[in-house]
């Protein structure tokens, strides 16, 4: 695995005190806080930053990284010390562990030994999921990295896939719950805990349980009204367009939304699109709605 | 345990977490809980007994980013709430924007 300059992350010298390495990451974790930053990595930047400070914020961690970076260059390839706990290391690791080996040394020291009884921790991730999988339900593969303790009783950090059932009628920020899938403790494991995330999607939009879908339509279909087909989540629909409709006019169609009790609606939000004049007839045909039609849409406006 | 079962989760709106399920889940003492309820900085909790609290996917989410505040900037707490306020309000008139169809900035 590849040694993390965690200083380099903070900006800070190896020699900074705490309360220097404290203001460096306020200061940054401000910066970078996604619902604020405009930058366009600040959701991996905090995740760093987060991961640095974890370790750099507290004396013990420090300490051991300190202890462990001697003698390590960053981006260097290095094998933790045999003697770092009761550490077993499983092949197939990737940077993220070097951070799992800091949290887990310091859970081990403040809490090791005394044979007390302690559930494991809970668990908390993200998981992605497409709107037609809202309305539907569907079955996802995640994958974990857990500790997870051998025939040895020795602790090793273990990649763990899990096909997880997602119900119909999720919407975006739901909590799913899954008991006894967190990490493991003496006193039995914590559960693991996964918020719904939905994927940008090219066609939908979604706010809470409503769905929005833009639907372009031809000016004569806006003017004189009629059907139209619409593709919608749940299938093509056939919609009335009212006659006289303008572009931003809202169409309700109640309960097309996500499925649930009660379900969500879908809105569909016009929008004129007009046939370009590129050919004489269009030309034409514009020509003679310019002549024939008294329209002035600035009217009413002051000069 | 056989890593190709199939799990199936309970979402927090259909069973909903006691306070010290709740309390677990944050990885805080249930005493925090009750103090950001009273305060009004957690919501959703309208029961007169403590026992009959009970907790939601946005309550989780909520005490999440209190603590995440209050935790990175030793944030006083009815401060850590505005700022929750705040980022909750942030969020809901960019959903607002991006349903609409408009640009966020």
């Amino acid at each position: 695995m590849e040694f993390k300059d965690y200083y380099a992350s903070l900006g800070v010298e190896k020699t900074a005190s705490p309360e220097d390495i404290k203001k460096a990451y306020r200061k940054l974790v401000r910066k970078y806080h996604p619902d604020v930053s405009k930058e366009p990595d600040a959701d991996a930047k905090t995740k760093e930053l987060n991961e640095a400070y974890d370790v750099l914020g507290d004396p013990e961690k420090r300490a051991a990284y300190d202890e462990l970076g001697r003698g390590h260059r960053p981006g260097q390839q290095f094998r933790p010390p045999p003697d770092w706990g009761d550490f077993e290391y499983a092949g197939g690791m990737d940077s993220d562990i070097f951070a799992d080996l800091f949290a887990h040394l310091g859970r081990g020291q403040r809490r090791g030994g005394g044979g007390f009884q302690m559930r494991g921790e809970d668990i908390h991730a993200a998981m992605s999921i497409g709107l037609r999988d809202a309305y539907q339900g569907t079955t996802r593969t995640i994958s974990l990295r857990v500790p997870a303790r051998d025939e040895n009783g020795r602790v090793a950090m273990q990649e763990r896939t899990l096909n997880v059932t997602v119900p119909k009628g999720v919407t975006p920020g739901q909590q799913l719950r899954l008991a006894g899938q967190g990490q493991p403790g003496s006193a039995g494991p914590g559960d693991l805990y996964l918020e719904i995330q939905f994927a940008p999607d090219p066609r939908f939009r979604v706010e809470g349980h409503h769905v929005y879908e833009t639907v372009p339509v031809a000016p004569w279909e806006a003017a004189l009204g009629g059907e139209i087909e619409v593709s919608t989540p749940s299938g093509a629909v056939s919609v009335n367009v009212p006659a006289g409709s303008q572009s931003g006019r809202k169409l309700r169609l109640k309960g097309r939304g996500i499925p649930g009790q009660p379900p969500g609606d879908l809105y569909l939000l016009l929008e004129v699109v007009l046939p370009p004049a590129t050919t004489d007839q269009a030309r034409a045909l514009y020509q003679t709605m310019a002549r024939e039609m008294p329209f002035n849409p600035r009217q009413g406006e002051r000069p | 345990m056989n890593e190709t079962d199939i799990l199936t989760g309970v979402l927090l709106d259909d069973e909903a977490l006691t306070l010290d399920d709740f309390a677990r889940a944050c990885a805080v003492e249930p005493d925090w809980v009750v103090r950001h309820v009273q305060a009004g900085a957690l919501g959703g909790v309208h029961e007169v007994q403590i026992a009959s609290w009970r907790f939601r996917s946005a309550d989780l989410r909520r005490a999440r980013a209190l603590l995440a505040i209050e935790r990175d900037f030793d944030a006083n707490e009815e401060l850590a709430a505005l700022v929750a306020d705040l980022v909750d309000e942030v969020r809901r008139l960019r959903t607002r924007l991006h349903v609409l169809g408009l640009p966020p900035d």
